[in-house]
């Protein structure tokens, strides 16, 4: 079992004001700062996303964080069906996180006013294929969205004791030199986000 | 070089002269305020937000010492190790004697603006030590062997070209100016750095005591690599960036990317509370372990700051950079002259408290006292003022320069002797008048400048007129006493007349206290508070004497002065306190006391008229008195002008007392750029609410664009008064 922050984010989410409504503005935003977000009604169709963005990278090696989206996508299976090589256990992650092509893990939930996810980084697999490769897809319930980056820590504080937690808002960037904003410096240069509307257990959201 | 040794004056115009610099700061200063307001858009008020994170830092500064503690257990409790450092050397050593006990080879930082303070990089490469900084800029600037000229942007002052010489320096082989692909070179050299390291030292953006977790706020993600590959990790934080609880640092996380960077987010935000599992190779395996997490929690004068009943403000400062974006003098000479690491008007403050007061004294004249910054801090720190206070302690500590004593204590402080020279100045004057100006007068302690004339000492001042000029109202509506300043007095005598005129015509009886003099201003801007309460003293029975309703000024530094500085720097005498303050409650200053008559009077319709008319914004007029409105409201009633608006019609005129003479190759481009604002608007004439901007803007359009007029507001409403 991998270690998180917290078993259950959904529960430390604000009842009552978080869900698939706000995906718009979260979409808007996410893309106003580079990230590519897909949204896809099954996991099915989350998994055909999968493959086809790995297609068009063109990309031999993927390491990969197990999550109850990709899990129920059949994503990783998917990915190898392909012909990637995929690693998913802790020590393949360590040896070639630093090469390979994608990294893929789930996150948590998403912010509408910024178009930030966030990523339970407890476990360093999930730390390690989000900021070594090349490009970073993730996996989000699209009804896991709150209002504000002021709700999203009012969620944080209910259960963050400790451990390690990462807001991912687009790709890595920087505007060092000349001011000139420029994407991709030590992070991943693509961030692209999967939202998918059907529950891990198979029914909606 | 140690600031004491430093040449000011040299170093700002070396960097004058840099072009690379110039360059890029205008172009930013341009852009900065337009993506700002674009990244607030989608935070419903502003000012609002503001409050609450300056509440929030209040309240944490205010408890610095319970936090701490707290911060301390509950970090240890988790597992992290956690060292108060008391200053550099304290840190230094734990740091060197932790890297030997761990075998630490290979050092990977992420910003850490403290560590910069005490030039840790430098200490640990003695120690044999291999030490990179992976942040882009700073990597940069560590290459260029140069100190960060900017707390956000690191680097701004290089260009391309100059980045791609230092690549190809340091890498041995060609590297073209093109930037994604400096960057991606980057990528690849420091790659290596992040995999090989042994110990990742960051900085933290804020501490929260309630589960000692750290937070960093980051854009390129070197931080993320720097927290998690290395074995070891310590992070350097300050005490002010310690907060209560998690919840606080909402405040934190929605201005500082939006008022640094003009991010509603930076890429990555990450929390990290204890040690948390790394992977470590052993034996061809590998294992995953808990990492060694060492917080040392940095002094360095910060302990004392929160102590200090003015000076605790500091702890507000969430180190955005905004202050600097905006401010009029960063803006041409760029961070480094202010010597250290932290630039503009915040960086001199913390120099002074983390370095020393030397260091201040050598770059405190930088700040022009214009508030620019007091609008944007998302703290609301209120810098200038910081700034002023300090300069009391100068010279409370060390007294002032024998000139300027002289001049104060002996000068302005004796209302007839100042006025008796102010008096010769005007004869003295008469062979190199063209514009040529005295020396040794507090108004214009030095001589010409370039790009602008000084006006001269007027023949007759205006209490030798006063007399001719009051007219005898059979049943006035209301009594004012004029104090009219030094400005007004002796050089516009004419606007002072025009005041007259403006409020007799509202059958408002005006009087002039003749015992008044200078409101001090000069004095009180140079630290000197005690001859400044002398001439307060003096000023404040003048006017009680004259028994009035209100006391009228038509110079917004004169009314601050008189209105905010006076009960400050009497509230502790009991005499004169609450003598202070009934004064104080009756200063009025000229526009807003005539807008609110003439709206009374039913005179306030805007009433359209031919000539083009822009007001410029005094500094002191709009960011301390809050006035804005009123001048323009009067403006557009006159039937004689049209108004219209001029870019930035509210950044300073480059004026700002002595600054401007001192100074004055600083001054002339912000006076110049002023010029160009006020030529593309179209105007015929500036209007002003302020002698001394008066001054100035009339010099340069002397100068640069003579079919320009600048007139005072009185001037232009005296105009529609029939005699
Ligand atoms: S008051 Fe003006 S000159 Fe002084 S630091 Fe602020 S913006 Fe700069
Ligand atoms: S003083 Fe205010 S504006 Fe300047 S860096 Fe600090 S928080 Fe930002």
């Amino acid at each position: 079992m991998m270690k998180k922050v917290c078993e259950n984010w959904e529960q430390a989410l604000p009842a009552g004001t978080f869900g698939p409504h706000l995906f718009g503005e979260f979409e808007t935003r996410a893309k106003n700062v580079s990230a590519e977000v897909f949204r896809v009604a099954t996991a099915a169709e989350a998994q055909a996303v999968l493959v086809e963005l790995a297609k068009s990278l063109g990309a031999k090696k993927a390491v990969a964080v197990d999550c109850p989206l990709a899990q129920s996508a059949g994503a990783y299976e998917a990915l190898r069906a392909a012909g990637l090589e995929v690693y998913t256990a802790t020590d393949d992650i360590a040896a070639h996180a630093d090469t390979a092509d994608l990294g893929v893990s789930g996150v948590e939930f998403g912010v509408a006013e910024t178009g930030s996810v966030l990523q339970d980084a407890l476990a360093v697999e999930n730390r390690l294929v989000s900021t070594l490769p090349p490009v970073h897809a993730v996996f989000l319930k699209s009804g896991n969205i709150v209002p504000a980056m002021a709700d999203a820590i009012g969620a944080v504080a209910k259960v963050f004791d400790r451990g390690y937690l990462s807001f991912i808002t687009g790709p890595s960037r920087t505007a060092d030199i000349e001011r000139v904003l420029t994407i991709g410096v030590h992070g991943p240069s693509r961030f692209i986000i999967i939202a998918v509307d059907e529950t891990a257990g198979g029914g909606a959201a | 070089m140690a600031v004491n040794e430093r040449n000011i004056k040299k170093e700002i115009s070396q960097k004058l002269k840099d072009d690379v610099l110039r360059g890029a700061l205008g172009r930013f200063g341009e852009a900065y305020p337009v993506s700002r307001a674009k990244a607030y858009e989608n935070v419903e008020d502003i000012e609002a937000l503001r409050d609450e994170l300056k509440a929030m830092k209040v309240a944490a500064v205010a408890d610095i010492e319970a936090i701490a503690d707290r911060f301390e257990a509950e970090a240890a409790r988790r597992g992290a190790k956690v060292f108060r450092a008391a200053d550099g050397p304290a840190l230094k050593k734990y740091l060197l004697d932790l890297c030997k006990d761990k075998g630490v080879k290979r050092v990977v930082k992420s910003k850490s603006m403290a560590s910069e303070e005490i030039h840790l990089n430098h200490t640990l490469e003695e120690a044999g030590i291999h030490v990179k900084e992976t942040d882009l800029g700073e990597w940069i600037i560590a290459l260029a062997g140069h100190t960060p000229s900017h707390m956000v942007m690191p680097a701004i002052h290089l260009n391309r070209q100059q980045c791609a010489e230092y690549f190809s320096k340091e890498l041995n082989e060609e590297i073209p100016p093109d930037i994604p692909f400096m960057v991606q070179t980057a990528r690849k050299t420091l790659r290596e750095e992040f995999l090989q390291a042994d110990m990742g030292i960051s900085g933290a953006n804020f501490g929260i005591a309630e589960n000692g977790a750290i937070g960093l706020v980051t854009n390129e993600g070197n931080a993320r690599l720097v927290t998690t590959l290395p074995r070891v990790h310590v992070v350097i934080i300050g005490y002010e960036k310690l907060i209560p609880t998690v919840e606080d640092a909402i405040p934190i996380l929605r201005s500082l990317p939006r008022s640094a960077t003009a991010q509603l987010a930076t890429s990555y935000v990450s929390m990290i509370s204890g040690p948390t599992p790394t992977l470590v190779k052993q034996g061809g395996k590998w294992v995953e372990q808990d990492k060694e997490l060492h917080i040392i929690l940095f002094d360095n004068g910060r302990l004392k700051a929160a102590k200090d009943e003015k000076f605790k403000e500091i702890f507000q400062c969430v180190r955005c950079a905004s202050c600097l974006n905006v401010c009029p003098v960063y803006q041409l000479v760029g961070g480094h002259v202010y010597g250290h690491i932290y630039a503009g008007g915040i960086g001199a403050i913390l120099t002074a408290f983390f370095n020393s007061m030397g260091d201040f004294e050598k770059i405190n004249e930088l700040c022009i006292g214009c508030r620019k910054c007091t609008t944007v801090c998302p703290g609301r720190i209120n810098i200038p003022g910081l700034i002023e206070e300090l300069r009391v302690r100068g010279v409370k500590d060390h007294g002032l320069p024998f000139s300027l004593k002289l001049l104060f204590e002996n000068v302005i402080a004796n209302r007839r002797l100042f006025h008796s020279l102010l008096r010769t100045a005007a004869i003295g004057q008469k062979p190199v008048q063209s514009g040529r100006f005295i020396r040794h007068l507090p108004l214009f302690l030095a001589g010409m400048t370039e790009g602008r004339s000084l006006p001269a000492v007027a023949d007759t001042p205006l209490r030798d007129r006063v007399r001719k000029i009051t007219k005898k109202l059979a049943s006035p509506a209301k009594k004012v006493a004029f104090f009219s300043g030094c400005n007004m007095d002796f050089v516009y005598p004419e606007t002072g007349e025009s005041v007259y005129k403006v409020l007799q015509d509202l059958n408002i009886a005006v009087v002039f206290p003749e015992e008044q003099s200078c409101c001090g201003k000069p004095v009180v801007g140079f630290g000197d508070v005690e001859t400044t309460k002398r001439i307060a003293k003096r000023n404040i029975e003048a006017f009680e004497k004259a028994g009035v309703d209100y006391v009228i000024a038509a110079c917004p530094s004169c009314t601050e002065t008189l209105h905010v500085t006076y009960p400050e720097i009497l509230a502790d005498d009991p005499e004169w306190a609450e003598r202070a303050k009934a004064f104080a409650a009756k200063v009025r200053e000229f526009s807003q006391f005539v807008c609110g008559e003439y709206e009374q009077a039913g005179r306030l319709t805007k009433k359209p008229g031919a000539t083009k008319v822009t007001f410029h914004d005094s500094c002191h007029m709009k960011r301390v008195l809050n006035i804005h409105e009123e001048p323009r409201k009067l403006l557009a009633s006159t039937g004689a002008c049209e108004v219209v608006e001029m870019k930035d019609c509210d950044k300073c005129c480059g004026m700002a007392g002595a600054f401007g003479i001192k100074y004055s190759e600083l001054s002339a481009p912000i006076l110049k750029q002023k010029i160009e604002n006020i030529k593309d608007s179209g105007a015929q004439v500036v209007a002003v609410g302020c002698p001394a901007c008066m001054m100035q803007i009339g010099g340069g359009l002397d100068k640069q664009a003579p079919d320009i007029k600048v007139r005072h507001v009185a001037d232009i409403l005296a105009d529609q008064i029939k005699d």
